[in-house]
């Protein structure tokens, strides 16, 4: 068994050596990983492969090569699968003429689950208010909660969700991630999301996915770890930033230093060494450090770094 | 069947909602327009020939056929190309069962889109005739037809967003034009399934509208054949693009 990050224990979703492409374009280019139980963010720039990946997962595009397995079938050939996964597409596309509740409902019935779910799927997203209303009327925040109730009513063991909290509010989004994960406590919960504090905020591990191909896995520390040919930035409070730079520029693992007022950006290659040399250095310079932070722990640092690299 | 009703429920309304219906409503008085003008002033006796010159081709080569022809390229083609097509096939439902239920509700609303239209055209003649004998081969008829093209027309409607297009150049290039060259090639002609029906039951009207069946034998039987046959072939078809098609 693999110990890769990209790939789980005990994987309900396995995608192998898939590539896919339309005409000439390459949209997803010989991707491995697996997924399991817990909730995993799926993250790349637009046009990056992940709404390609997902659709491939939930068997709405063939794979130009490789293979996916979905809870072990290939749901394409098996429809019977679906009774355990849901989808929340991308796209604004819904059953305008609809109500939100028809529309859940509708959702239950094509899964095959019991409608007795209808009200507490519609409750889990708030549009409880809502819920007989046509969708047409509907802003865009509420038709994509209006879709992830009609995906949470069938109580699937998969879902897979392309972009969930696009134009959601604060508050709903708060919400929903707080849904996501406790669903994800014991299903497969997949969200890819352009929203990066977000996703930092609710998955328990990243693929990063950029020109269709894996650029990392793991979770944001793990993946800014692996990246060692990319120097940290740490910001450092002092009340001699002049006085402290100097020494900082002579230390070895120090690529750079620049002074901002009383802070210090600085470049290292390595975190904890820098960790060591700045109370030394501070108590040699008699400057008074009061706070030590690394700058790009942050996802969307992680991630303009891996855009970056490629 | 799981889905299979929830789907033809949900599909008739969008197959039926908003302006579609008035158009096409509008469309069905046509016929029932033209025959009871026509009819004015006509002898009892010549009733049935002026409604099988006038209101027979305008039900069975233009309401009928445009009628069935919008709804059944709608019926998946409109899912596929408004995004929603992804809600129907993550589930686990057959595929066949599906495109099942989608030419169901299209043939559902085509034949009482196409029915109402005949049945307004036959009770304009029959009142001014007292001759109600058209009515019911009327409604057979174009049931026949319109469940016919439907069936073509799924699946078409899925392979292609120019289906209605297709559909009316094949209209009035094929139907009503170049298929009456020749006897034989009534045999490719989708409106002369239902005609057949019609003449079939009603053999009065056979000798005016002899030129139009070409090499076809009236009868009901052999109509409703070939429209199951059709039907089972595009739920066959459509379920197996389904099955291999990218959905995007």
């Amino acid at each position: 068994m693999t110990t890769s990050p990209a790939f789980v224990s005990d994987p309900t979703i396995t995608v192998e050596r898939m590539s896919k492409w339309f005409g000439q374009k390459v949209a997803v280019s010989d991707l491995s990983c697996s997924f399991g139980t817990g909730l995993t963010g799926l993250l790349g720039p637009n046009g990056a492969g992940k709404t390609t990946l997902l659709r491939v997962i939930a068997g709405l595009l063939q794979p130009s090569d490789g293979s996916v397995t979905l809870l072990g079938e290939n749901p394409r050939r098996k429809p019977a699968v679906y009774a355990a996964v849901a989808l929340v597409p991308e796209e604004d596309a819904v059953y305008g003429f609809l109500t939100a509740r028809q529309l859940v409902r509708y959702a239950a019935q094509l899964s095959g689950t019991s409608t007795d779910r209808v009200d507490q799927a519609i409750d889990d997203v708030d549009l409880g208010d809502a819920a007989d209303r046509p969708i047409s009327g509907f802003s865009k925040g509420m038709r994509q909660r209006a879709k992830v109730a009609a995906a949470l009513v069938s109580d699937p063991t998969v879902l897979i969700l392309d972009e969930p909290l696009n134009g959601t509010d604060p508050i709903q989004r708060a919400n929903l991630i707080k849904t996501f994960r406790r669903l994800a406590e014991e299903r497969t919960v997949i969200v890819s999301s352009h929203v990066l504090a977000e996703v930092e905020r609710m998955a328990d591990r990243v693929l990063a996915i950029v020109d269709g191909k894996l650029a990392a896995a793991g979770n944001i520390s793990a993946i800014r770890q692996a990246m060692s040919d990319i120097p940290y930035r740490v910001r450092v409070e002092t009340d001699d930033a002049r006085g402290l730079a100097g020494p900082l520029m002579t230390v070895d693992h120090v690529s750079s230093v620049a002074v901002d007022g009383g802070t210090l950006h600085i470049e290292t290659n390595d975190l904890s060494a820098l960790g060591r040399s700045i109370p030394e250095l501070a108590r040699s310079t008699d400057a008074r450090v009061t706070a030590f932070e690394p700058e790009d722990e942050s996802l969307e640092s992680v991630f303009r770094y891996l855009v970056r690299r490629r | 069947m799981t889905g299979f009703l929830p789907i033809v429920r949900v599909t008739l309304r969008q197959l039926l909602g908003g302006k579609r219906l008035i158009v096409l409503g509008l469309l069905g008085a046509i016929p029932a327009v033209v025959v009871w003008l026509a009819t004015a002033n006509r002898l009892s006796s010549k009733m049935l020939e002026t409604y099988n010159e006038s209101a027979i081709p305008t039900l069975f080569l233009i309401v009928m056929p445009i009628t069935s022809i919008v709804l059944g390229s709608a019926s998946l083609g409109d899912e596929r190309r408004d995004g929603t097509l992804s809600f129907l096939v993550v589930r686990p439902i057959p595929r066949s069962v599906i495109t099942a239920a989608k030419l169901a509700a299209a043939a559902l609303a085509a034949v009482a889109v196409s029915a109402v239209a005949g049945i307004l055209a036959s009770v304009a003649v029959s009142i001014r005739a007292s001759d109600w004998s058209t009515l019911v081969p009327t409604v057979v008829g174009l049931a026949i037809s319109a469940g016919s093209y439907t069936a073509v027309f799924l699946v078409l409607g899925h392979l292609t967003s120019r289906a209605v297009l297709m559909g009316l150049v094949y209209l009035f290039l094929w139907e009503t034009g170049i298929s009456f060259a020749a006897p034989s090639l009534a045999n490719i002609s989708l409106f002369r399934i239902g005609l057949t029906a019609y003449t079939g039951m009603l053999p009065e009207s056979q000798t005016v509208l002899a030129e139009t069946l070409g090499s076809l034998t009236p009868g009901a039987g052999g109509a409703a054949v070939k429209m199951l046959i059709l039907g089972a072939l595009a739920i066959a078809t459509a379920a197996a693009l389904l099955r291999t098609r990218d959905i995007t």
